[in-house]
């Protein structure tokens, strides 16, 4: 981008943005659900669940968009998440009763849990040098295998009444799922520090050139160690909170949560290559599989429709994420759907 | 602003894609008369021959009775994956759900949720912990089941032994009724020693794996029962690695296309079959009757049948799995 390029205004900033166009193929799903079975689709009763099932995924998102910003990943976010609920189960059922204390117990557990995996992930990823893809592929069958000897591959079914109540089912302000108003102070809160803070803008240096931001003098290593630890320490909240939703530990179940995290990252515009992404495209990229699975199954469309049109999402993210970099490469600026048509973008085309 | 325009364009392209495909998925469904009955069936797994025969059932009675059936199902017998469906299932707002639910406590919510919004619950095959909200619940004799699997064991080792129950995982209501059934048959038997239960978490590798182990602690066992699909294949795998082939008898429960080929090998000596087809047909007469304002039965159970190699042709041919309607 060159010096002399004309000031760009805020609206068309952000209307080249990934995230904003992914968000125009949200709302066009949406319509033509809305169009299809309105009064069934688009009632706020359904849309409250639809956010409710989102939320847990939306906040490892946040731990998510953080780790693939710096160019790593993350695989063992279900793992750290089933251990971190077991560990937090474990300990509410030591304590005992059914009331608020016993279940902030399970939560300081579950959260120290899941921050302690994270710790293991960076540490191994920032000193060890051991690529991410394999430290974090480990941890996945290390927590998951360490979980599941905790309990003997019993689930955990015991869970404080409150937490079902009040965080599981229950609702903030008025009619919003408590668990959708947690994940929106995540989503909040991750949006600040990586958009507003210097933590975040050194999670973009690190992502887009690492070794950069260590001759500039950037503490990377640390940085990385942090990244990692915030990704776990959110597996561990998303371990408490589907305890509270589904009041049993589920070991079984998560299998694929990382890697539907990665598609929602992804298709929200991260690059897998680091340095490019937001937090407000993580969750447009979350909500795109959960509207068509719902949308899908109220129209009546057989469910496996959802995957093959969510993988098509997924391909073409990456494929307009590839395009955009090649454009960076030589220089020019990004115009992704003119490349789409088969046109050379420059930066003075406005 | 042209790229806002561009945008727009690419939206309205998906939008059109996502309008065309539901178009025809809802083109089969539409059509019907307005009184006709919405029956919404979710499966605890999608795929499994157990749950497609209880769908013919279902499908089968609700032509008969004029009602229209949808079915959905998760990819894996999850609770995470099945609470959404179910959510999404309520917001189309059928007239009534036959559900078999994954988890007893995880899909307790979610369920009474959907019977406060009026629709009228059918649990089939498996429960939850208080199923006071459901107008019916139908399932196997589950213990029944387990009675008649131990029966067929004593037939093909009539010596009497050391016998073992493969399990999948605790919690799941209808597999621990089987066990359970099993092993208080086996206990008025003094023939008969129980070696316990096994949680195989219906991974066929791992029951495999509890097999071999149990075989070199105790290598005169004279039957298993393995109390569903995976357990069964595994069982078998795990006696053909440990060279116990003919020794050790195996008794499964349900009876899909494969474990009625590994009966016919040779693998498994006898099948307790369910009857999921009669388990759905029950379900849509109880749905129905509840929309009509008539009784319902709180609780049904059917039978089981035990198939062998000797009557899967003749008399226990229709108890066989299907694999499509």
């Amino acid at each position: 981008m060159s010096v002399q390029a004309p000031p760009t205004s805020i609206t068309t900033r952000i209307v080249r943005v990934q995230a904003f166009q992914i968000l125009l193929v949200l709302i066009a799903i949406w319509v033509v659900f809305a169009i299809l079975e309105g009064d069934r689709f688009a009632t706020v009763g359904n849309m409250r669940l639809v956010a409710q099932n989102a939320a847990i995924l939306a906040i490892l998102g946040v731990g998510m968009t953080f780790v693939i910003i710096t160019a790593g990943i993350d695989l063992s976010i279900g793992s750290v998440m089933v251990f971190s609920g077991v560990i937090g189960a474990k300990v509410m059922v030591a304590q005992g009763g059914d009331g608020w204390g016993t279940a902030w117990l399970g939560i300081a557990a579950s959260v120290a849990a899941g921050l302690a995996w994270g710790l293991v992930n960076g540490v191994l990823v920032a000193k060890a040098k051991i690529p991410p893809l394999i430290v974090t592929l480990g941890t996945l069958g290390m927590a998951l295998g360490l979980a599941q000897i905790i309990t003997k591959g019993v689930d955990i079914r015991e869970v404080p009444l409150v937490m079902q109540s009040k965080i599981g089912y229950g609702n903030a302000f008025g009619d919003v799922p408590m668990l959708a108003g947690i994940a929106l102070v995540f989503l909040v809160v991750g949006g600040v520090v990586l958009h507003l803070t210097r933590f975040g803008r050194h999670t973009y240096a690190i992502g887009s050139n690492e070794e950069a931001a260590r001759r500039v003098g950037l503490k990377v290593d640390r940085h990385l160690i942090a990244v990692y630890a915030i990704s776990g320490g959110l597996a561990g909240v998303a371990g408490i909170l589907s305890l509270a939703q589904f009041a049993t530990t589920a070991i079984a179940g998560q299998s694929q949560t990382n890697l539907n995290v990665i598609a929602a990252v992804v298709i929200g515009g991260t690059s897998l290559f680091g340095g490019v992404g937001t937090i407000f495209g993580t969750v447009v990229g979350l909500f795109i599989p959960a509207v068509l699975q719902n949308g899908f199954i109220i129209v009546g469309i057989q469910p496996f429709w959802q995957q093959v049109a969510v993988g098509a999402v997924l391909i073409v993210a990456v494929y307009v994420d590839q395009l955009r970099r090649a454009a960076a490469q030589r220089g020019g600026r990004t115009n992704v759907l003119s490349r789409l048509r088969g046109r050379e973008s420059t930066s003075n085309e406005e | 602003m042209k790229r806002t325009s561009r945008g727009l364009a690419a939206a309205a392209a998906v939008a059109l894609a996502v309008g065309s495909l539901a178009a025809c998925g809802s083109s089969d469904g539409g059509g019907g008369g307005s009184d006709s009955k919405k029956i919404a069936f979710i499966q605890g797994v999608s795929g499994d021959e157990f749950y497609i025969t209880m769908q013919c059932g279902i499908e089968a009675e609700a032509k008969k009775l004029g009602a229209k059936v949808t079915t959905q199902g998760p990819e894996k017998f999850d609770p995470t994956q099945q609470k959404p469906i179910v959510d999404s299932v309520v917001a189309s707002r059928p007239d009534a759900i036959l559900v078999a639910p994954t988890d007893v406590s995880a899909m307790q919510a979610p369920l009474k949720a959907a019977s406060d919004a009026g629709i009228k619950v059918v649990l089939v095959d498996t429960t939850v912990n208080d199923p006071s909200f459901a107008v019916s619940q139908i399932s196997s004799d589950n213990e029944g089941g387990g009675a008649a699997a131990f029966e067929a064991i004593k037939e093909l080792a009539p010596d009497g032994g050391k016998v073992l129950v493969v399990s999948t995982d605790p919690g799941v209501s209808t597999v621990d009724a089987r066990a359970k059934g099993f092993k208080d048959a086996a206990a008025k038997d003094s023939s008969f020693q129980f070696l316990g239960v096994q949680y195989s978490h219906n991974e066929p590798t791992q029951a495999a794996k509890i097999v071999t182990a149990a075989l070199q602690k105790d290598p005169d066992i004279v039957g298993i029962f393995a109390t569903n699909v995976f357990s069964a294949e595994g069982s078998a795998t795990g006696i053909r690695q440990a060279g116990k082939q003919g020794k050790v008898n195996v008794v499964g429960f349900d009876a899909g296309p494969a474990q009625v080929k590994q009966l016919r090998d040779g693998t498994v000596q006898a099948l307790i079959a369910q009857q999921p087809d009669v388990i759905g047909s029950d379900g849509v007469q109880q749905a129905i009757a509840a929309l009509d304002g008539k009784s319902t039965k709180k609780t049904i159970q059917t039978g089981s049948t035990i198939i062998t190699k000797d009557n899967v042709d003749g008399d226990a041919k229709d108890a066989v799995y299907q694999s499509s309607c």
